[in-house]
């Protein structure tokens, strides 16, 4: 179950069976970023393939010594360029995979254009999805539905990503959904309809204790993509931004030419792999150990390099070195740049906020809390506007509630309209009439007990304190106690032992705060691998314009309101 | 390394016994533990393996004994697999997959098959028409045969020309096409010339034949052409003039007959582009071969092992040296072809070039620079008696050790106690193994290497020992007795025998070396000056490129060669009062020292001895063990440090201030990596000669990695630290312990190549205890 591990097996198998010889990579857009995941430049160098090339690309010349090995989605498009492709064949063989499955009639037509039979493999490897981490893969699709209702062309491709990803491990799971999520519901048809239709692929050996695959929806919870992170990578990806392990740092004042954008690859970056999830302030000393390393390392000539012993040993030294001083340049950027963003936004505060907002049931501590940092100058718009959207979802049916004054406080403040507009937007996202299940106040006993103990104690770190709501979800699903209510089975067989191999689909993206749960399950739950997967993964920033893709905000508030509400009384 | 089979290396936590690779440390050891205990036989030999590599790690860390059992340190656990999830990493096969190649292929050859027909039906024509002498045939023969290849088309059926349409007339005469009959005007009519045609019906003769699609084959259309002669009608034709040397066809038939030219061309011309990167394949290869040839020789000359020759290896390193070179050549050659042409070259062609280049850069700068240097034959020499002397002493050590134990344990005979407190896991689980065979023990091969040993006493001694395994396995306590009582007396024999050789052999050898050394300071210093000179060239050549360095090597050699010789004879003078103190113990030679690690080796289920080796775990633990403290308090550390905890809670701005070295830091580095950049810049500035500094007792810097095992023991002062106790072990400085890691890392860079899988894991066990102190230190600086 490491999604990293099954694309890579893919690309290399598919590198390997092509023999020796140069060769190129022939790739479309998605694939790119795909096989860019699982494997670094210099890793598939070594594998003899020396060019990487789009097969959208016009300006490729022809080049009879190479081999091409072409992986590809399935597409209309696609189909169409290598039918032209083959025409006039540029490469001396072709070795082609299809990243899903494709039908009979695109076959066909490809055979029948390859006139100079240049073509030496057909072959489906399902490496259809984004491998981010060892349990954590995304589809990058930005913008899943339209209402509460799935957008056709997204909804195909998450289904073929899904299958992919089950084929890839080979699963054949069981499928549980969120009942109060139509999109939920109907993915998990497709899903289902597409096992039943490939049933022959979906063939493998049968585990005592079936896999399971549960569909979730993010409008159950809004409130953890809108939380401040502390942990190094859901942080980076909160204040800089994560697209395919790349961070884009040209906004960063000073920056050096060859820093403008960095890659952060758990694959091939040890430190880090390391410290992807330890918090801000163990990163910040362990950032250091890594300088005074490096320090150490580095050679000082007029100390170090004075006999040729010493010239000797800093060459053999010399590779790692480089490598260290470019990891090292790498981290302590990217590190001072958010610890520069921290202060700058004040962040430290409006991280307690949120989640003193997020975890706690004070309305009239947190509401003054709210109302204090909208005051001050320091806060940005959007965390202003973070704020008061975490107050409307926690306090939405309080007594009290205040969330017009608020929303008078965000315009005097100068907080942008499309912001002030987007509050009302994520309330009718993921506020209470859509949820299925209750964020906020403990419904057990052991929840409540807890809960209380909790607040005897006090919380060991305000700013960490949030645990998302996957991670209840997932311990009642571990514990064999997910009601069956909320999460019903598809179709008419159910799961009677606990679950071991689980894969969890979160429509409308995942974050990183929930891999980090996943990874922390996974590690202390012997015997239960958890893979989570989203159809993007989302910092509040993507969050937002996920929201806003949505197109919920657009209709007026009562309708919008009567349709949810009777949409939920089924 | 004994048990790797010499052919393949592999890396990896492999299990010793099954070679099973196991992805982790503590997947290893659980295995092992649950797959491997009822093994008692082969235990010897892990423990053999284990106390190996805590010897090397020992020797590494340049502490003396200090063998305790590593604890599991929680808190480290977390840290070391970060983003990589234990339990992910269970062996995973490739996904599903799925092919269409016979679906496609079967469309495909529906398809094809149609084209390859139509083209080879030409070709066949063109041989019938170019096989007799055109030239003096007459025309009306000539005519007779052509029209005896193809059936020409009616004149009175084509009034208009099929391809531009225009009528026909006496003015605009019809054309025949040769090879398919057809009709067309002069102005698109073309002509085949007869060396085009030569040239596709010789090549095509082969291909042709060999084709799969059965109805291609020639004579199968050849007979059903043959005959059909009809039309006689078209007069016009006769009329036109003669092609002596030519043949007419229509466009449409040229066409095919082009296209297959070219593919005919691209088959056959291989670009320069694909001839010398064969070539570089090729040399690829070769290193892939040889470098760990030459890196275990190397390693093994290093640590003063006599197996292979220094010549011999000597050679083979100009050998793959030489091929280095090449290669670079090569990808060079590679990466300026076609720069000067005129219409200069693709730019994808010249990116790829370049990455051709880039990746040789990397493969050269990856194994070359894991080529460790090898020593000079004075150097060898002087490794060799090193070697001999370290084992003198480990075995001296090891015996003490063992003498002791026996008499503690003779005393007070249930040691069982102190025996399950040293923390032993395997040795906490008590349970004796089925009974063996009753009538007797039979010896066990132990390892390759000590079955060749030639002397029988020593066979005796193995066969001895492993019965005292066996029935100790199987709780006969009093054949233990005897038998060990049998070991006792052969060992002394042993013993006594190994002395005199070894009194001999050294006196021997004191007498050569004296000769040595004279000649050799008369040599140095006249080497001296004229190295000097040769640095400086050197160290400009240097600058220009990381490769070239191979040309510095052969002087640091030699460079090296001075103080070496005045070490080793400091440590000559060392090392004969140990020697005179040690007078009734064993001088041993290299595989001597097996047996006796074999003999402690088995953990002692029945209570008559104890190894030496448990023993020494205990006093060290008592004595001086400063990571065991840290290691008890290290599972307290939480997800989230205390201090850590207190920084965040503290004012904003002083945990930005805190956290926030990094911007001062990170201008400091560019400078320091501007400096980096060409580290060489200053090469007349170093110290009027650089080798003085060496001429001393070697400091701890890190060893060359070339000899990292066997570097001068006694004088390193990391021992001295140990020795002495506690509080010189708490003063460890960080400056020493980030030293200590680089040294790691270097021997696990050292011991990977040379494939000793056993050291690498203890080493890397050892690096992330340091690591682990040295972050301790760090967080509570006292």
């Amino acid at each position: 179950m490491n999604v990293v591990f099954a694309v890579k097996q893919y690309i290399s198998k598919m590198i390997e069976d092509s023999g020796p010889g140069m060769k190129v990579l022939l790739m479309d857009k998605e694939t790119t970023g795909i096989v860019s995941m699982v494997y670094t430049q210099s890793e598939i160098l070594q594998k003899e393939v020396y060019l990487f090339e789009r097969i959208d690309s016009q300006n490729r010349e022809i080049m009879k010594h190479l081999k091409a090995i072409c992986f590809l989605r399935p597409t209309k498009e696609n189909v169409e360029y290598l039918i032209q492709e083959l025409r006039r064949p540029k490469y001396s063989i072709y070795f082609i995979y299809f990243s899903n499955v494709i039908s009979k009639s695109d076959v066909k037509s490809l055979a029948e254009a390859d006139e100079q039979e240049v073509v030496a493999e057909v072959q489906e490897f399902y490496g259809d999805y984004i491998a981010v981490n060892p349990h954590l893969f995304s589809l990058n699709i930005l913008g899943c539905c339209q209402g509460r209702n799935w957008d056709p062309a997204q909804l195909s491709r998450t289904t073929q990503g899904l299958t992919a990803l089950l084929l890839s491990l080979k699963k054949c799971p069981m499928i549980r959904y969120q009942l109060s999520s139509e999109a939920a519901k109907r993915l998990g048809e497709c899903v289902k309809q597409v096992i039943s239709k490939e049933y022959e692929l979906f063939e493998f050996r049968r585990t005592e204790v079936p896999p399971l695959l549960l569909i979730l929806d993010r409008c159950d919870d809004a409130i953890t993509p809108l939380l401040n992170q502390w942990t190094y990578q859901a942080m980076v990806h909160e204040l800089l931004g994560i697209n395919n392990n790349r961070i884009d740092l040209s906004r960063v004042p000073g920056i050096s030419k060859d820093l403008r954008e960095v890659v952060l690859s758990a694959e091939n970056d040890e430190f880090y792999a390391n410290n992807m999830y330890l918090n801000f302030a163990e990163i910040g000393s362990n950032i250091k150990n890594l300088m005074e390393d490096f320090q150490k390392k580095r050679p000082k000539e007029q100390q170090k390099l004075e006999s040729i012993a010493d010239m000797k040993a800093f060459v053999e030294n010399y590779p790692q070195f480089k490598k260290m001083s470019g990891t090292v340049s790498k981290h302590v950027t990217v590190v001072g740049e958010l610890s520069r963003l921290v202060s700058e936004r004040n962040l430290l505060e409006v991280s307690e906020v949120e989640q003193e907002l997020a975890c706690q049931n004070d309305h009239s501590s947190a509401l003054q809390n709210v109302k204090r940092l909208l005051q001050n100058p320091k806060v940005t718009e959007f965390d202003a506007v973070r704020l008061v959207m975490l107050y409307a979802l926690h306090y939405e049916r309080h007594s009290s509630n205040s969330l017009p004054g608020l929303i008078v406080d965000l315009r005097s403040k100068g907080v942008a309209e499309k912001y002030r507009k987007l509050v009302s937007a994520v309330v009718e996202y993921g506020g209470k009439r859509v949820r299925g299940s209750d964020l906020f106040s403990p419904k057990d006993a052991v929840a409540i007990t807890k809960q209380f103990l909790k607040g005897l104690k006090g919380v060991e770190n305000v700013y960490t304190q949030h645990q998302p709501f996957l991670h209840e979800t997932l311990d009642h699903l571990i514990k064999g106690r997910l009601k069956e209510n909320l999460y019903p089975y598809l179709g008419p067989s159910t799961l009677r032992d606990r679950p071991q191999d689980i894969i969890v689909f979160i429509i409308g993206g995942a974050t990183y705060e929930e891999a980090l749960t996943v990874y922390n399950l996974n590690r202390t739950t012997p015997g239960v691998r958890i893979v989570l997967g989203g159809t993007t993964i989302h910092n509040t920033k993507s969050f937002l314009e996920e929201v806003l893709a949505s197109g919920l905000h657009s209709r007026s508030r009562e309708s919008s309101q009567a349709t949810s509400r009777s949409a939920n009384r089924r | 390394a004994s048990l790797d089979d010499p052919g393949e290396v592999r890396e990896g936590f492999l299990c010793p016994l099954c070679l099973k690779d196991l992805q982790s440390f503590y997947q290893l050891q659980s295995h092992y533990e649950e797959e491997h205990l009822e093994d008692r036989d082969v235990k010897g030999q892990i423990k053999n393996l284990v106390q190996k590599a805590r010897k090397a790690k020992n020797k590494l860390l340049k502490r003396e004994g200090d063998d305790r059992v590593e604890p599991g340190t929680q808190g480290y656990e977390s840290f070391s697999y970060g983003g990589v999830d234990p339990y992910m990493w269970e062996p995973q096969e490739l996904g599903a997959m799925r092919s269409h190649l016979s679906d496609f292929k079967k469309h495909r050859a529906a398809r094809i098959d149609h084209y390859v027909v139509e083209v080879n039906k030409l070709i066949i024509r063109l041989e019938k028409l170019t096989a007799f002498d055109r030239t003096n045939t007459e025309t009306s023969k000539i005519r007779a045969i052509e029209k005896s290849v193809v059936p020409w088309v009616n004149d009175q059926d084509v009034p208009f020309c099929p391809d531009c349409g225009n009528k026909f007339s006496i003015r605009n005469r019809r054309h025949h096409c040769r090879l398919c009959g057809s009709i067309m005007c002069k102005k698109c009519m073309e002509l085949i010339g007869l060396p085009l045609a030569h040239k596709l019906t010789s090549a095509s003769k082969d291909s042709l034949s060999t084709h799969t699609s059965p109805s291609q084959s020639p004579n199968s259309v050849h007979g059903s052409r043959r005959g059909s002669i009809s039309s006689m009608s078209s007069v016009s034709s006769v009329l036109d003039e003669k092609d002596d040397d030519r043949i007419r066809c229509c466009t449409h038939c040229k066409d095919k007959l082009l296209k297959r030219e070219q593919q005919m061309d691209e088959k056959e011309h291989t670009p320069d582009i694909v001839k010398l990167y064969e070539k570089l394949r090729l040399c690829m290869e070769k290193v892939d071969q040889k470098a760990p040839e030459y890196i275990r020789m190397a390693a093994s000359l290093n640590a003063g092992e006599t197996t292979y020759n220094l010549e011999h290896a000597n050679d083979l390193r100009v050998e793959v040296q030489k091929v280095y070179e090449l290669i670079d050549a090569l990808s060079k050659k590679i990466l300026t072809l076609g720069l000067n042409q005129d219409p200069s070259p693709h730019p994808n062609t010249l990116r790829l070039q370049r990455m051709i280049r880039y990746s040789a850069t990397l493969f050269v700068q990856e194994k070359l620079l894991g080529l460790m240097s090898l020593p000079t034959k004075e150097q060898f020499e002087e490794l060799k008696k090193k070697r001999k002397q370290d084992l003198e002493q480990k075995r001296t050590v090891e015996r003490q050790a063992a003498l002791e134990s026996r008499r503690k344990l003779e005393e007070r005979q249930s040691g069982l106690a102190s025996h399950t407190a040293n923390g032993d896991v395997r040795s906490l689980r008590g349970i004796p193994p089925p009974l063996r065979k009753a009538e007797g023990w039979l010896p066990l091969s132990e390892g390759q290497g000590q079955s060749e040993d030639p002397d029988p006493l020593l066979q005796q001694i193995y066969n001895i020992t492993s019965f005292i395994r066996q029935a100790k396995a199987a709780g006969r306590t009093d054949e233990v007795r005897t038998l060990q009582e049998n070991l006792r007396q052969l060992q002394d024999e042993y013993d006594q025998q190994q002395t005199e050789k070894a009194i001999e052999l050294s006196r021997k050898q004191a007498e050569e070396e004296e000769l040595q050394r004279e000649q050799l300071q008369m040599l140095r210093k006249r080497e001296l000056e004229r190295e000097q000179e040769q640095f400086l060239a050197a160290s400009l050549q240097t600058r220009t490129r990381v490769l070239e360095l191979r040309e510095v090597i052969p002087f640091q050699l030699e460079a090296s060669r001075g103080p070496h010789i005045d070490l080793s004879y400091s440590l000559d003078q060392d090392s004969s009062p140990v020697q005179s103190s040690t007078a009734p113990d064993i001088l041993t030679p290299g595989s001597a020292l097996a047996p006796m690690h074999l003999w402690s080796g088995p953990p002692a289920l029945g209570q008559e001895t104890l190894p030496q080796s448990t023993m020494s775990q205990q006093s060290d633990k008592a004595s001086l063990n400063p990571f065991d403290e840290d290691d008890l308090s290290s599972p307290t550390e939480g997800a989230i440090s205390p201090a850590a905890v207190e920084a965040f809670l503290g004012p904003p701005a002083a945990v930005t201030k805190e956290y926030n070295p990094f911007e001062e830091d990170a201008e400091e580095e560019e400078v320091a990596e501007l400096g980096a950049g060409n580290p060489f810049t200053d090469p007349d500035s170093p110290a009027p000669n650089p080798f003085d500094e060496d001429d001393g007792p070697r400091p701890a810097s890190p060893a060359a990695p070339g000899n990292p095992f066997e570097e001068c023991p006694s004088t390193n002062p990391f021992e001295v630290d140990s020795d002495s106790g506690m509080e010189a072990e708490e003063h460890i400085e960080e400056e020493l312990l980030l030293q200590q890691i680089d040294n790691i890392k270097a021997y696990i860079f050292d011991a990977k190549q040379c494939g000793r899988m056993d050291e690498v894991e203890v080493l890397t066990e050892n690096l992330r205890e340091l690591k682990c102190t040295l972050a301790k230190q760090k967080g509570a600086p006292n």
